[in-house]
Order: structure tokens, then sequence, then C-alpha cells
């Protein structure tokens, strides 16, 4: 019984990671058709930054939205210096379907090395704002911490901010206009441009946020984050790459699969499990849980 | 038509000659890096086959690479397979794989694709070290054999590049006959427009999982060479680096030109370390810095070429003169 | 068409041209190969090892370490009149770039290579370079896979460290000493590392009640570390054994400490250096009481001549790197490999060497424990550990307070404490 709560705990607080940065995977792909390979590198970049603001501030809470808005920043800047002239310059020939990946492989590239020349490949630490210690129920001490909360807590906000965003206010709608019909959308009056720019930003500050909520309780490098890039991308594609919900559950189910193979199966599996889960879905709904109901071909 | 076989024929034998010519008059560590650069020539092919000409995008070759190899190694560990053959066996055995997944494959499109052949290739690995028929982390042996006698008593790396650089031409020829066949012009109007190449008899699902399988196959053959430069095959060989590195090298230099393509790819792949190491040592670049130019360089090139050259360098250049020519020559017309 | 076919026959053909002009260079003339590298003044050595990536942590510091060593032995007058120039190549901890990397310094025309990392890029290396048939030494390569310690397949290979089965053997003896009838479970690398590991623990007659293989990428994922502690936890394991790399070690004691779950934790010696677990976020407080081992003494033991000689050779030659346990494995090796150096005389040739590694090794001196085992049967190096206890500052504090050294072998041998005496540092190490 108490291994059944211990996996789903863990299995709780890893998948709200994978779920966080599965969103921030959507919101791009949603806003302009792109699979942000560099996400990995644009979240370590800002945790960074946010590592700067801690040792000088010494204040977790400064340094999460300080690392919040450079991820925005930096995600802006691609978008709007590198990913559009892209789109519009590759817009056809061999390379068009997957000009938009190759060019993120190559600003993960970037950061990697950028970051490694700024901040060397020496770890980094982060204290956790609140305690990373188990909670005790009983006699029982189980792996699930206060920072567990904050990171699940958090992720649930951000995930509620956004709905509630893309749901109910105006510039949430016409980002959703301009994703389903940029031709439309410009006609209406959209500035489709600038719609897309908010949706990379949006994504940029997400990532931030799983980077400054991961870091605490274990170490930042310039590679730290690269292995959420792969779960989290995952988990985007099991929910549909398009609905911020499928995030969310395909988070969750990345996060469960490999919290109970770990402790029921065997601890050696953790790198098979995301290509199993991944592949048994897709053979199902070849376009995640939650995606391609629509008429749209990418 | 038959014309441009037999030249295409021509040509690679006078390559293939010159390159026997000089693999005695150069050193090992230049006859290791040839069969490093053949070996990138066949993956680079599997790439530019698959993205370049069907659309379909793979971040996993490098798996299929590792499948290959380790088809190689248990072929000649136990079936006894002369080396040869254990490279037709790599390449089938690959190919079967690509077919599993390409059946899989064909109802995903892009992102989807991409996603699952990333998780494959993060996955395989470690699959390695799951049964112990794979030989683990050190991996199994592989003997790569010995000149025929009539060449005479051959040094163990000239050997290596001779085979790897006929691997690679024999690749090269079959491929560019493969893509300018009916078969390369189909993957070409699907990757244009699926739904007008249906409409013109073409099976768009067909024809994309056939480009994956013969993707995978060609990658497998990849493997089985690169595991016979390194005489073992292991699974650290085929890191998640390595199929980012073909698609770099694929897109660099265009991603739809075969040749000369995948050839300066290639050498920009195995060159580029040589060519940093130089540049830093010139110009005194400290430690930190030198040790993370190399990648800084190629990703800054990577994003340049999808930019400025989204077809090529080549491409670029061909359109170019294209387009003189069609200025000379329009008067005549 | 023609037209187009004949202009992109010539593209080629330039390009192909291209390359084979890159390819094109003259050939050095080839010498006989028993002397390649050794000069009247000059011995040319090198090293592949990642001093960059993921993977590089706290391995980045051994091969400058070794060379600071020769540094100083260079600047004292040398070996039999020769400096020893170490040439380090950067393979970021890839099995193709290590490759590459060798060879490159096989054609720079090296003597032979020292202290080479990691198991399968040596074990890559000696197929690619075939250093059986070529018999170019690869001197004290930097892992504890048993089989480069096996004659017939390595021939010219040296292994230094003692094997990870013997290591195993002797913690698996200690715990049946100190902690009988206590549950012991293990997490370890789910690769023949740690399967070597795992081997020696039942060889010794271990029972485990748990056993956690991680799979290794590069290195770890930290985050599947709750996952482990659970298992080991929930099967009541009171003796915990971690057999595995740093970033693990550090992932699996954060994590258990976080779950305030409290075994015994013996530490495989791979991944037990205090520095880098210490920059991973492992504080002292929580690796107070750890057990592990090492063959060397503990960095921090000034009365030991050794630790007392790199400590100087550390701040004169290799300034602003803290001393810690792979600067002195690095230095150690260094020498090893000078003492080997001395012992071949003058006359210092490839085969010479192999075979005064093979006939007078066992007499080598250095800051081991336990004396070198080498013999014309067997490449094994040092065949022991002392183990010891962190205390609440990261110190490790030998068992009985003075070292008492195991020593075993890589088979069935039994574990006994060793009775070696080891003779102090002389001739402030320069091998006059």
């Amino acid at each position: 019984m108490e291994k059944l709560i211990s996996a789903s705990l863990i299995g709780l607080s890893q998948g709200a990671i994978f779920a966080l940065m599965a969103l921030a995977l959507v919101l791009v792909f949603r806003s302009t058709r792109v699979v942000n390979f560099a996400q990995a590198g644009q979240a370590m970049v800002s945790t960074y930054i946010g590592w700067e603001v801690v040792t000088r501030t010494e204040n977790y809470w400064i340094a999460l939205p300080a690392a919040a808005l450079a991820g925005a920043l930096l995600a802006a800047i691609i978008e709007t210096f590198l990913m559009r002239p892209l789109a519009k310059r590759a817009s056809h020939g061999a390379i068009a379907p997957v000009a938009s990946i190759i060019a993120s492989l190559g600003v993960l590239g970037v950061l990697h090395s950028g970051a490694a020349m700024i901040w060397t490949t020496e770890q980094k630490l982060f204290e956790s704002p609140v305690s990373v210690n188990g909670i005790e129920i009983g006699s029982t001490v189980y792996p699930f911490s206060q920072a567990d909360m904050l990171i699940i807590s958090t992720v649930v906000i951000v995930m509620l901010t956004f709905a509630f965003f893309f749901q109910r206010t105006s510039l949430g709608l016409s980002l959703r206009a301009a994703a389903f019909q940029p031709e439309i959308s410009r006609l209406a009056g959209v500035r489709v441009d600038r719609v897309r720019t908010i949706g990379w930003a949006l994504s940029g500050a997400a990532g931030a946020v799983v980077g400054v909520l991961v870091t605490p309780g274990n170490y930042l490098s310039p590679f730290s984050l690269d292995i959420l890039l792969v779960y989290g991308f995952v988990a985007a594609v099991i929910g549909g790459l398009e609905s911020p919900q499928g995030a969310a559950l395909g988070g969750l189910i990345l996060g469960m699969s490999l919290s109970f193979t770990s402790i029921y199966v065997s601890s050696g599996l953790t790198f098979i499990v995301p290509f199993i889960v991944l592949l048994l879905i897709l053979l199902v709904k070849p376009k995640g849980i939650f995606g391609g109901g629509s008429s749209r071909n990418a | 038509m038959h014309s441009t076989h037999r030249r295409r024929l021509i040509l690679f034998i006078v390559v293939g000659a010159v390159l026997f010519y000089f693999s005695s008059r150069v050193g090992i560590l230049r006859l290791y890096q040839g069969s490093t650069v053949s070996m990138y020539v066949i993956a680079i092919g599997s790439i530019i086959l698959l993205t370049g000409y069907s659309g379909q995008i793979s971040l996993g070759n490098g798996a299929f690479m590792a499948i290959g190899a380790y088809v190689a190694v248990l072929s000649q560990l136990y079936l006894d397979l002369p080396f040869f053959l254990t490279f037709f066996v790599a390449v089938l055995g690959a190919a079967l794989a690509g077919l599993v997944l390409g059946i899989a494959a064909a109802r995903l499109t892009g992102p989807y694709l991409a996603g699952a052949t990333l998780a494959l290739a993060v996955a395989l690995p470690s699959i390695a070290n799951l049964f112990p028929v794979l030989g683990g982390e050190q991996g199994l042996g592989y003997d790569s054999g010995n000149a025929p006698s009539l060449f005479g008593e051959v040094a163990r790396f000239k050997w290596l590049f001779w085979i790897s650089s006929l691997a690679a031409l024999i690749t090269c020829l079959l491929l560019q006959n493969i893509l300018k066949s009916r078969y390369g012009r189909a993957w070409k109007s699907i990757r244009s427009n699926s739904v007008a190449a249906e409409l013109t008899g073409i099976n768009a699902a067909k024809s994309k999982v056939l480009a994956f399988v013969l993707s995978a196959g060609i990658a497998g053959l990849a493997g089985a060479v690169l595991t016979m430069s390194l005489g073992t095959v292991s699974p650290s060989a085929f890191p998640l680096s390595l199929s980012f590195a073909l698609i770099t090298g694929a897109v660099i230099a265009g991603i739809s030109s075969l040749l000369p393509g995948s050839l300066v790819g290639a050498v920009v792949l195995v060159g580029m370390s040589q060519l940093v190491g130089a540049l830093t040592t010139r110009f005194e670049i400290g430690d930190v810095l030198a040790q993370n130019l190399k990648e800084l360089i190629v990703s800054a090139l990577l994003i340049l070429a999808v930019v400025f050259t989204p077809n090529g360098p080549g491409e670029k250049i061909r359109e170019m003169r294209d387009h003189r020519k069609h200025h000379s020559h329009g008067g005549h017309r | 068409m023609m037209r187009l076919n004949r202009s992109k026959n010539a593209l080629t053909l330039t390009a192909l041209a291209a390359t084979v002009a890159m390819v094109a260079t003259v050939v050095p003339a080839q010498a006989s190969t028993d002397k390649v590298g050794v000069t009247s003044n000059l011995i040319k050595l090198g090293i592949s090892q990642p001093t960059d990536g993921p993977a590089s942590a706290g391995y980045n510091k051994v091969a400058p370490a070794m060379k600071a060593y020769f540094d100083y032995i260079n600047a004292n007058g040398g070996i039999n009149g020769r400096k020893i120039q170490l040439t380090i190549e950067n393979d970021g901890y890839l099995v193709q770039n290590a490759v590459n990397k060798s060879i490159k310094l096989v054609d720079d025309g090296i003597f032979a290579f020292v202290g080479s990392l990691g198991t399968a890029n040596n074990l890559n290396v000696a197929s690619a370079l075939d250093l059986k048939n070529t018999k170019i030494p690869s001197l004290f390569v930097n892992t504890g896979f048993s089989g480069f310690a096996v004659k017939k397949d390595h021939p010219s290979m040296f292994a230094l460290f003692p094997s990870y089965y013997m290591e195993t053997k002797i913690i698996g003896e200690y715990i049946k000493k100190n902690y009988p009838n206590k549950k012991v479970g293990i997490i370890y690398q789910a690769d023949d590392f740690g399967d070597d590991g795992l081997a020696g623990l039942k060889q010794a007659g271990i029972t485990l009640v748990k056993e956690v293989p991680y799979a290794s990428l590069s290195q770890a994922d930290p985050r599947s570390a709750p996952a482990w502690i659970t298992q080991l936890s929930s099967a009541g394991v009171e003796v915990a054994i971690m057999f595995g790399v740093t970033s693990a070690t550090g992932a699996a004691l954060g994590a258990a400490a976080r779950a305030q779950y409290k075994p015994q934790w013996i530490l495989g010696s791979v991944g037990s250096d205090v520095t880098t677990l210490n920059a991973l976020g492992i504080s002292n407080p929580i690796l107070n009481g750890a057990i592990t081992g090492s063959f060397l003494p503990a960095t921090t033991d000034l009365t030991d001549s050794y630790i007392k000689l790199f400590r100087e050779v550390n701040t004169k030659y290799n300034p602003g790197v803290a001393f810690d346990s792979n600067v002195l494995a690095g230095m150690n090796t260094a020498f090893v490999t000078a003492a080997a150096i001395k012992a071949a005389g003058p006359n210092l040739t490839r085969s010479g060497l192999i075979r005064t590694i093979e006939t007078k090794g066992k007499s080598f001196l250095s800051a081991s424990l336990t004396p070198p085992t080498y013999s014309t049967t067997s490449h094994a190096g040092y065949a022991g550990f002392w183990l010891g206890t962190f205390n609440s500052s990261g110190v490790l504090v030998p068992e009985t307070g003075k070292y008492k050294v195991y020593t075993t072998d890589s088979a069935k041998g039994k574990v006994v404490v060793s009775t070696y005496k080891r003779p102090e540092v002389s001739g402030k190490g320069l091998f006059k």
C-alpha cells in the first residue's frame, strides 16, 4: 500500500513537470506550427538567469518571475529574428516541412555552447524556498515534499491561467484564431505576427518556470534539462500536440508510467518506457489523444 | 537514359581509382577520417532520401544505424557470415525494423514522427543492456577481415578505408538511380502536394513507408560500416547526438542534394573539429571558449543554412547558374 | 537533360577531388614502430579523456593532474635525460571521438597511451587501433573494468585500479562481518560496470533482498532517484549499497535524505568523490556515516608522504585546482608511469616497457596501499581497498583509525587483510 501511494506521488510530481514542459511545446506548436527543440535550451538559459538572481538577492520568489520574464524575452527574440523570417523564406522546397525543427536544433546547440562559455559546465545549485523533505504520515515518510506540492500547485495555476487566458480574454481568443486560421484572422484585423510572438513568449515563460521548479534539490548545468525535453515532447505528442489539456494528460500518463514501471517492474527501463508508451498510444491514435479531430493538415 | 547510367558508372570507377591511389599516400588518421567520411556519406544519404525526397523527418536514424551494426555483428558471430555478407544482412535487418516502425509511422505526420523516432533513439542504447546476447556496455567484437591476398599485405586502416569508401560509392550510385527513378519522382510529388499526387495514382502511404524502409536500411549499412572501423559494436557508439549530427550534415549541404551534398556534409562533420582546433591554437582562445566553439560554429552554420539556403548551397549555386544560362540562351529558344 | 547531367557529374567530380585533396597529405616515413615517440631527450605520451560535456564533471581534472606531475619531473631534469610530453585530447566521453582522437595521437607519433578514461571508450580504441597486434602500449587505463587485465585479450594494455569485482567482494566480506543478519540491497548501473559489482557481492555470498538497476545514458537521470529509494525502503533494506557513477550516487543520496530514509550507505569508489558530490548538492551532513573504499590514502591525510608530495606538486604545477580524489588518481597514475619508464632503462622501447611492467611491475612504488600485481600472465594492477566512513566534515576516516587494507583477486580468491608495508616516497618522487 505504501509502495502504491509512493509510486503515485512520484508519478504525480514527475508528471506535473512533464506536463508543464509539454505545455510549453504545445503553446509554440499551436501558435506557429513549430516543434521547438530549443525549448530545453531556452529553459536552461532562463534558469541560469534565475540562478544569477538567486545568488544576488537570495530570494527564490524574485528569481522565479525574473527567470520567467527572461524566458519570455528570449523566446520572443528567437521567434522574431529567426522563426518568422524562416517561415517566410523556407515556405517551399524540400526542407519546408521540417525547416523549423532543424532550425530549433541549431538554436539548442547555440544555447548549449553559449551557456557553457558563460557559466562553464560546472553544476550550479539552487536552494529550494520550501522543505524538500518527504512528508510524514503516521510513521511513514512518503517521497513527497513541500517542494513537490509547490511544483504541482504552480503547474496547476499556470495551466488554469492559460486556460482562462485562451478562453476568456480577447487576446487569448485572437491567439487561438491566429493559430487556427491565420489568413482569416489577418483579414479580421488580428495582428498575426504579434500574436505569434506572444505565443512564443508565453511558452518561453512556461519553460523557464519548469527549469526554476526542478532545479532545487537537483543541479543546473547546460545539459541538465535536456532529458526533460525528451519527456516533455513525448508527453506533448501523447496529448496531441495542440491541446493544453492533452499536454497535462500526456505528462501525467508519462509520469505515472515511468514511476510505476520503475517501482514495480525495473528501474532500468527509464529510457525505454517513453518509446513504448508513445508507440502504443500513436498506434491507436496517430495524432495523440486530443489531436487530429480537425480538418486541417499541417 | 542509358548513357546517363553508363556515365555514372564510369564516374564511379574513376573516383574509386583516384581514392585507391591516394589511400597509399596518406597516414592512418586521414585514412580513418576517410572511412568516417564514407560512413557519414551513407548515413546522410539515408536522411536525404527520407527528408529531402519524401518529406518525412527522423530523429532516430542513429538508432537504425545501431540496429544494422548489431545485426552485422550477430550474423558474423552466430552465422559465421563473411564480412561483406554481414553488410547485406545489416541492411535487411535495419530495413525490417524500419518496416515495423514505418507501418506505424505511415500514419504519423511531421512532429509525431519526429517524436516517435526521437523516443526510439533515446531508448535503443539501454536495450543493449537488457539482453545479454547483445554484450552489454562493452558490446561485441567484430572482425573486419583482411584484404584478399592479391593485394598483398594491406595495412588495417587502408583496408577499412577501401571497404567503407566502396560501400559509400555503391550506395551513392544506387541511391542516385533510385532518386531519379519513378519512386524518387513519386516521393517528390507527394512531398510538394500529397493530394495532387494521390490523384495521379500514387499511393502516398505506401510510397512513404517505402522511403522509410529504404532509409532505415541505408542507415543500417552506415552502422555496419561504423562498426567495422571501430571493430566493436556497443551502445555508447550510438548516442542521441549522432542522430542530430546526421540531420545537421544533411541540412548544411542541402537536404535534397545527394551529391555532392552528402559528401560536403560528411566532410564538415569530420573536418570541423580539426578546423576549430587549428583556429583555437592559432588565435590562442581560452579553454572554456575553445571547448565549446565547435558546437557553436556547427549550430550557427545549421541555422544559417536553414535560413539562407534552405535547399542547400548546391541548389543555390545551381539556381544561380540556371538563371544565368536561361538568360544567355534565352534568345535562341 | 544531358547537359544538366554532365554539369552535375562535373560538380560531383570536383567535390570528390576536393576531398581527395584534403585526404592527401604526405606520409611520414615509417620507422620501426618499437621506438616511435622516443628521442634522446623526449618521450611523447597521449591521453584521451573528456574535458567538457555532461560526463566530464570531476574526470576533467585527471589529465591535467597527470600533466602537472610530469611537469614537476621535467622541471627537475626528466627521466634518463628525457622529458615527458603528455598530449591531452578531449573526447567528450563519446566513443567515436575517443577513437578519432586516439588515432590522431598515434598519427602524431606518441610512444604510448596513458590513463585513457572509460570502459567503452578504451574497448573501442583497443579494437579500432588493433592494439592487440600493433602492440601500442595503453598504460594504466582509468577504469575498473577487469577485462583490461586479461593479457590474452589486451596484451599491450595494463589495468591499474582494482577491479569493480574486487571492490564489491571486499565490501561483501565487510558486510558479512559487520552487518550480519541485516537486509542488504543495492542500486547499480544497468551495464557491465554494475553487473561486475553485483557479481562480486554474490561471490562474497551476500544475499540481496532488493536489486535496483538504473539505466545509464550519458549519465543517470536524477529525477528517477525517488523511485530507486522507494524500492529499497519498501523492501526494508538496512544496508544499502550504491554502485554507480557520481551523478547517480548524488541523486540517490539526495533522494534518500529527502525521504528521510537512513540505511547504512556503502558507496562504490567510482561515485564517492566528496568534491564532486558536494558540487552536486550533497552536503557533508548527508554524507556523514556513509562507508566507501579507496586504494589510495585519504586526500586529506597530510601525514602520508605521497599525499604531502602530491599536494605540493598540485599547488605549484596545477594552480587553482582543489586537491581531490580525481587529482590524486591522476598524480598517482603519472607517478606509476614514471616508475615504469625509469625501470625500462635508457634504451626505451614499446616492447621493452611492456616486458618491464610484466617482470618488475610488482615492485613499482606508488601511493597505493597495496602493490600492483602485474606478472607475465596478468595485467591486473592494484588488488586492494581500505574502507572508511565519512565524518560530518566530509573526511573519510579509516575503519580502525589506520588503513586496514583488504586484498583479493578478480576470481574466486579469498578476501584477506594485506600485510604489505608501503615504503615512503623517496628521492622526492623524481626517479633520478
